[in-house]
This record gives C-alpha cells, structure tokens and sequence, in this order.
C-alpha cells in the first residue's frame, strides 16, 4: 500500500466511523440480530466487517442505546437488538446533525463549483 | 464445524472473563446464520479450503476479541500533553542535574579516570529510570482519574477557564541572519560544558585524557611545558567556569533564546587573556627542558625554535580572535542601530 493509499484509508475509515453507528441506530428502528443486521446493511449499501458490527453493537447496548434479547428463533438462539428509548432521542439529535453537516459540505462544494 | 469451534474458543481466550460466555453465544449463532447462508447459496457445505478463506476474512482471533474490549490506554488524551510536557521537563532537568551532580562528585571523590567514562555510560540509564518513573506515575494518576470521574482536579492551564491573557509574551524577535537556540540546545549546551569542566578538573592528575596515548612520546621528550602553563591553566578554568555559570544563569530566568551577543563578546575578551599570559611570557619561554644543565647543549637550538614557532602560532591564533571580536562588535553595534530605526520603518498596526 503507498503513502496515498495508506492515507486515504484512514480517511476513509475515519469518515465511515461515526456514519456506521447512526446507520446501526437507524436500522435498529427495526428489530434484527446481528448477522440479519449486517445482510440488512449490505443491501442498502453499507457493508460492514463482522469485527466491527458486532462490538458495535455491544458498545452501543452498554451505553444504553440499544436493547436486547435471546430469543430462540429456527430452532437456534439468537440475540436480537432494538432502539431503545434513549436510543431514539440519541439518533433523531444525531440525524439533525448529520442532515445538517451533509447540507453544509453540499453547499461547501456547491460554492466550489462556482469559483 | 470444527474449524469455526476452534476459531470460537481462540477468540473465547482473549475476552474478559465476565462476558466470555455471552459473546462467544452471540458470535456463534450470528457465524452459524451466515454459514448456513453461504451453505444453500452453494448447495453444499464448505470444504476446508473455504471454512479457511472464511474465517480468515473475519480477522485473527485476537484482533475479533479486541474489538470487544473497551479502547485501552495507559495515559488518556487527556492527560498525554502534560505528560509529554512533564517528561521532556524530567528529562532535560534530570540530565542538568546529573550532569552538575557527576561534574562535582566524580572528580573530588575519585581520580579514576574511567569513573567520568562510566558516568557518562551511565547517562541514558538514569535518563530511562526517569522516564519510567514519570511514566508510571502517570499511569496511576490516569487509572484513578478513570476510576474516579470528576474527582480528580483539572490541570491548571488545559482547563476550560483558561485566560489568553496567561499565554508567555511574544518571544524577542531576531537578528536577521541569526537563528534561535531551542530549548534542547541550550540544556545540551550546559550538560556537555558541565562535562567539560570535569574534563579539565581531571587532566592535571590524568594528561591521558588531553594526549590520549601520545603521553608516553610527551614524557619521552627532553621537554616539558613551562610554569606559565599552569596559569594558563587556572585561566581556562575560570574561563569554563564563568561561561557555564552565565549558560546556568540564562537557562534559569528564561533568557536561552536568540543570538548572545554579550555572551560571545565577553567570552572573546575573557579568551585573550590566557591567550595574552602566553603570549607575553618573557623570552617566550613556554617550553623548557627537563634537564637543563645535561640538555642545553644538545637540545637547545631545537628548544628555542619550538619557542618562537609556537609564540608565532600564538599570535597568529591571537590576530585572528581579535578581528573576530571586532567583527562582533561591529554586528552588535550595526544590530543596535537597525533596531533602533525599525520603529520609524514600521507603519502601525491597524
């Protein structure tokens, strides 16, 4: 990998850090468990690694943002995860901020068209 | 599958004990859902070859655990610039101090010359012990900040009620043509003029440490140095003593930075002196021989050209600090005068 390359992955993950958490929290408006989640993800776009979905999504249930369950689902216990209520005011203020900050770099590169 | 249980009790290994269990269920039957998946896509079970490639894309056992773990550091963001701040403080002071410590103790308590060798060999360990200490208690101060939130005072200077107005002056601007001395080497300076010093308090009794091997030719000769050196002796003594103390000096009330005019100008004029002692010494004598009654006859052309080529050099060496020291005095005084005028120059601020 050279130095560019090198650089604009950390970029990139950089980027996509604070992205993955409120496309988990958006997604788990709706209940899923971990390896639906992921598939549920990768069809709209958004893929994500296995080691860092589900951390995620411990790390988001200890700070109270997501609820889960063991539930016994085809003969096979599975986890599942839900938005809680502390959750859903968390990803309305974080969708506010992100609908902000997408309007300000459209207009960010708008203004570079035009120079 | 038994490549995936073997995979599962890897990463099981690197998990906090509490949750171990609950993980590992929740990654078994999230893998499971997927390898079922990729099962039906093939219409077959993988082959080892496969389960391989698969378990390979989810990351080494210990890098899937560590995910799991809380961030982990021993010294937080928080805390890590004064640390650094602190540590480089430690380490610049400790070496001053241990510079001043060896420079003192060493020459008075032992006239073994490899104990100044061994003081310096000595240098980077005292540096690490430092380092370490620091560190460690960084460490705890880190751990009970964490442990403890809101307890643990704020540093003064990083908090939020910071004051502007408690940021150092603008540092003096400098000479055109001059360069600022940093910090590092205004510290590096003392500590090498401290061993410096130790050096010279140790020649009279070691002449090895100045010749080096060439001593047994010095010793072999029918000459020897004559009284006017020991003067001259005392005089670069004095001379180190007073350029060290007046580096001490800067260092201590913050006056290490830019161009030392004083400081150069002094040295030079202090520097004639024992330049000055040699080059007067009557008849030139700065050599004489050992045995003079035995030698005079045999050595004493030889002797007395030794003399003058070595007052010649003298004075050449002379001539040249000289025009240095005018020279300097010329730049210091021209300096003086361009800031001076510069007021005049400048428009004002607006």
């Amino acid at each position: 990998m050279t130095v560019a390359e090198n650089l604009f992955e950390n970029l990139r993950l950089e980027l996509r850090r604070g992205c993955l958490a409120l496309a988990v929290l958006a997604q788990l408006r709706q209940e899923h468990y971990g390896y639906t989640l992921r598939k549920a993800l990768a069809d709209r776009g958004l893929a994500i690694d296995e080691s860092t979905l589900y951390p995620l999504l411990r790390r988001l249930e200890t700070q109270g943002l997501l609820v889960s369950e063991w539930r016994e689902e085809e003969k096979r216990n599975k986890r599942f995860y839900r938005l809680s209520r502390d959750g859903e005011q968390m990803l309305s203020q974080l969708l506010q901020e992100w609908t902000e900050l997408n309007e300000s770099i459209g207009t960010i590169l708008e203004n570079s068209k035009t120079l | 599958m038994e490549l995936l249980d073997r995979y599962l009790q890897a990463v099981k290994k690197h998990l906090p004990n509490k949750r171990q269990d609950d993980i590992i269920a929740e990654l078994r039957a999230n893998l499971e859902a997927q390898l079922e998946d990729k099962e039906a896509e093939l219409g077959r079970g993988l082959n080892h070859q496969e389960a391989e490639e698969w378990l390979k894309s989810l990351g080494h056992p210990m890098l899937m655990a560590a995910k799991y773990q809380p961030m982990q550091y021993l010294i937080g963001p928080g805390i890590f610039p004064i640390y650094w701040y602190v540590l480089r403080l430690v380490l610049l002071w400790g070496s001053v101090m241990y510079a001043l410590v060896s420079a003192v103790i060493v020459p008075l308590t032992t006239h073994d010359a490899t104990r100044i060798v061994g003081a310096v060999f000595a240098w980077p360990g005292v540096l690490l012990t430092m380092a370490t200490w620091v560190t460690l208690i960084f460490v705890v101060v880190e751990l009970v900040a964490r442990n403890n939130p809101g307890k643990i005072p704020q540093f003064d200077g990083i908090t939020k009620d910071w004051q502007p107005s408690t940021l150092p002056p603008l540092e003096k601007e400098q000479a055109p043509g001059t360069k600022a001395r940093s910090y590092v080497a205004a510290v590096a300076e003392v500590v090498f003029g401290f061993l410096a010093l130790a050096w010279l308090l140790l020649i009279p009794k070691h002449p090895f440490l100045l010749m080096g091997p060439g001593i047994a030719v010095v010793n072999a000769l029918p000459y020897q140095l004559a009284p006017v050196w020991t003067e001259f002796y005392w005089c670069i003594l004095a001379l180190c003593i007073i350029q060290l103390g007046w580096q001490c000096i800067s260092l201590v009330t913050d006056n290490w930075r830019g161009p030392r005019v004083a400081y150069n100008i002094v040295t030079k004029v202090l520097g004639l002196i024992p330049l000055g002692l040699l080059l007067t010494t009557p008849d030139h004598l700065l050599f004489v021989l050992k045995n003079p009654g035995a030698d005079m006859e045999r050595y004493g052309k030889t002797l007395f050209s030794i003399n003058e080529g070595t007052h010649w050099g003298l004075t050449v060496v002379g001539v040249i600090v000289v025009l240095q020291l005018i020279w300097d005095v010329v730049q210091a005084v021209l300096a003086a005068r361009r800031r001076d005028w510069k007021p005049l120059n400048q428009s004002p601020v607006k």
